[in-house]
């Protein structure tokens, strides 16, 4: 337990777990514990040669599928300050349930979103694959997919190639390429309602699961409404997209979108005003999937319905909604693209 | 093992298998025979008295195997303590199950030991039987007194826990349908309905059960039926069924017309239920012969103490409810989320989430119940109810209304261990 570094959470946290549980139930002499010892110990943001020995030692005996293996999160979040964050969970910068509270009283650096630009999307799944090599997902499960979606029908035609008993028809059919994946919902249902608070919503907007807690209960699995879920085979847990937060915690991208040869993915900071995605939610007319349900997702479609899309001609361009389209916004952001709708010099 | 045939193929798959469909069953047998025994115990139905204490341990052996069903179900098995130590309480209704699993296990034991006591405590002096004598002083934990006054307060207890264990039955089975009508991600689950009809059939098949085990021990015993007890019962069966019956058509008019219903609730009933792998399963055999059938066979006063009717509508019943939980469970996740066509739900007979294991976990339930039969004086009032010759010793026949009823022959008082349990004993059945 004196080993303090970034890596060795996975097994201090699930001990640490019960500990909490037991915290829970002694109160107040764990956290005047807790708040004397804090001052004695120092952040350490990196485990020292011998404690990365030892942690390596660990993992060997204890071999994890998924490839990352820590949530790691940068030092300001107050993740390696685990006397005051770990021992105390309220002090750490995720939350089991109560969303509203990042950006308020938890404090949020980032937003992570993505863009998925259905303009530019080929249906190619490399991204599918990426992510598979990325995240060593089990064969048969997928943490991101590629949909082709089929819009359309029949129409009656005289001159149609597909004849019937029943008349002569055309297909009058649109097929586009849906990539699908974790919405990482502002309000996710999931992380409401597991039991055992193994899954957590990271301040910077990541949900993700501890598979050293899940019980494997299946409830947030049910929960998802975009089956965006699945049980991993191999570990036997829920499992789930994390964004890559491995790789963002380190500075990089996500593999599925450093992957995609088109750039339909786009992923950023939307608290960054001069980000990509920022600029793209500005300024286009963006969709969520199932937005009645509430969940807030922060994945977001720009060209969902697939209307051609025309950047010289805004006569042909179809907004398909314009509800996430906020003007206030866009002004504080200083942008001075044409607005959809927008015939000059009103706003 | 992987649970579906399925499993690799990538599609969208149902995750809560075969072990999930039999938890609201048990479950909801569990708050229905707890509420048989209570109607007796706490709203004065004295006909019922004698099959109140079985109706109790059928509850009880249930509750102990109820949770074999969800635990099998889970992947991680060994980290149920989780449970406990990490309860996301009060956002998720899933943790609330240890809670109140455990306060109705001590509710239960509470209301066992006050309706088993005086029986315990006669049981206590046997001559022939040291080990079961032995067990019966203990679980008496040292009251033995058999007098009017003691009986009426262990009469007084078992009320209190029947009023009290009546809401947690509720709140047992209620959580369940809880967390299907709160799942607003499944479009046939999202429902408020759901844990009211959940309750409501938990009634039917725990009265269905109790009648069922009624018979069969009467016939293992060789007891002559009390014809009375089983209009009695099949006259709350008919009242519940009814209520039963109205939700269910509730349901079908605010799910299956294209008018009524949200168009996914709609789309999803209608290819399911209507056109689909469900049609049989609910309109034939959760509707047809688990609600109307019984219903019909049940209308007359003649009917109602036919003893193989009733047994046959009793076992249709508990199919028909065991239906409605499939039809709920399986439906709710053959509607796929994301994609446009029904998502496969196959029956597994072997392995995990099977129907061995389901065998298995009515298995543990049936042995559980036979243990807790040869731990408890349970017959007492149950041969009383078959010989109508024997008077009852003055001062006990008003309280049998806890179960504790002690048939005495008059005058008998002082031997009254011996009179009273005879046939209690093994070998000595008539």
């Amino acid at each position: 337990m004196s080993v303090a570094g970034i890596g060795v959470g996975v097994s201090r946290r699930s001990f640490l777990g019960v500990l909490a549980g037991v915290a829970a139930a002694v109160g107040t002499a764990v956290s005047f514990l807790g708040s004397t010892a804090a001052a004695a110990i120092k952040p350490v943001a990196r485990p020292s040669a011998a404690q990365m020995k030892r942690l390596l030692a660990y993992y060997r005996t204890k071999p994890r599928w998924a490839s990352w293996l820590v949530p790691e999160l940068n030092a300001d979040d107050g993740w390696q300050r685990w006397m005051r964050t770990i021992l105390n969970s309220k002090n750490l910068p995720i939350a089991h349930d109560n969303f509203s509270r990042i950006g308020t009283t938890i404090k949020q650096t980032h937003h992570w979103v993505m863009v998925m630009d259905e303009r530019r999307c080929i249906g190619c799944q490399a991204c599918v694959v990426a992510c598979k090599d990325e995240n060593n997902v089990p064969v048969g499960v997928y943490r991101t997919w590629v949909d082709v979606v089929e819009t359309g029908g029949m129409v009656p035609d005289p001159a149609g190639p597909i004849v019937t008993d029943v008349g002569t028809y055309r297909s009058e059919v649109k097929r586009s390429s849906m990539p699908l994946i974790c919405n990482h919902c502002d309000h996710p249902p999931c992380v409401d309602v597991c039991p055992v608070k193994a899954t957590f919503k990271r301040a910077d907007g990541i949900v993700m699961i501890d598979y050293d807690l899940c019980i494997g209960c299946g409830y947030c699995v049910e929960a998802c409404p975009y089956n965006a879920r699945f049980f991993n085979p191999v570990q036997q847990t829920a499992d789930k997209c994390t964004f890559c937060a491995h790789r963002l915690d380190r500075g990089l991208l996500p593999a599925c979108v450093t992957s995609c040869p088109t750039h339909a993915r786009v992923f950023g900071d939307k608290n960054d005003p001069t980000s990509e995605v920022s600029t793209l939610l500005a300024t286009l007319p963006t969709t969520v999937l199932k937005e009645d349900l509430g969940t807030d997702p922060q994945v977001f479609y720009i060209n969902r319905e697939q209307e051609v899309y025309d950047e010289n001609s805004t006569g042909n361009t179809v907004y398909p909604y314009t509800a996430n389209l906020n003007s206030n916004e866009y002004a504080t952001l200083s942008g001075n693209a044409p607005l959809p709708g927008d015939t000059g010099g009103q706003r | 093992m992987p649970p579906t045939n399925y499993y690799g193929s990538g599609l969208e798959q149902g995750y809560w298998g075969l072990m999930i469909v039999t938890y609201p069953f048990i479950s909801g047998l569990v708050a229905g025979s707890f509420v048989v025994a209570t109607l007796s115990q706490l709203f004065g139905r004295k006909r019922l008295a004698p099959i109140a204490p079985m109706a109790a341990i059928v509850s009880f052996a249930l509750l102990l195997a109820a949770p074999l069903t969800i635990w099998g179900d889970s992947r991680q098995p060994s980290r149920v303590y989780e449970l406990i130590t990490r309860m996301h309480v009060p956002y998720s209704p899933m943790a609330l199950f240890l809670l109140i699993w455990i306060s109705y296990v001590i509710l239960m034991l509470v209301e066992l030991y006050a309706v088993f006591r005086a029986g315990n405590a006669a049981r206590a002096e046997w001559a022939g039987q040291p080990l079961r004598a032995k067990l019966a002083r203990l679980l008496t934990l040292g009251v033995r007194g058999r007098d009017a006054g003691s009986v009426r307060r262990d009469e007084r207890i078992v009320r209190w826990t029947a009023g009290i264990g009546i809401l947690i039955a509720f709140l047992f089975h209620g959580y369940i349908g809880f967390i299907f009508g709160s799942m607003k991600s499944r479009a046939l689950w999202s429902s408020p309905l759901i844990p009211v009809l959940f309750i409501i059939s938990a009634i039917v098949s725990g009265i269905a059960l109790i009648q069922l085990v009624y018979f069969a021990v009467a016939k293992w015993y060789g007891w002559r039926i009390d014809k009375a007890i089983v209009a009695e019962l099949n006259i709350w069966l008919v009242g519940a069924l009814l209520l039963d019956l109205y939700l269910d058509m509730v349901e079908l008019l605010m799910s299956g017309v294209r008018s009524y219903a949200p168009e996914e609730t709609y789309e999803w009933f209608n290819r399911l239920y209507f056109h689909g792998p469900l049609l049989w399963t609910y309109f034939l055999f959760q509707l047809g012969l688990g609600v109307v059938l019984p219903l019909v066979a049940l209308a007359t006063k003649r009917w109602r103490a036919s003893i193989v009717n009733s047994g046959v509508m009793a076992f249709l019943v508990l199919m028909g409810v065991y239906m409605m939980r499939w039809n709920v469970v399986a439906g709710g996740q053959m509607a796929s989320k994301v994609t446009n066509d029904i998502v496969s739900f196959p029956l597994v007979w072997t392995g995990y989430d099977s129907v061995q294991t389901v065998v298995g976990v009515f298995g543990v339930a049936v042995l559980l119940f036979l243990a807790l039969t040869w731990l408890l004086p349970w017959k007492n009032g149950l041969q009383g109810s078959s010989s109508s010759t024997s008077p009852v010793a003055p001062g006990l026949d008003d309280v049998g209304v806890s179960g504790v009823s002690l048939n005495t022959p008059a005058g008998t008082a002082s031997t009254m261990a011996d009179a009273q349990w005879p046939a209690d004993q093994p070998g000595g059945n008539p």
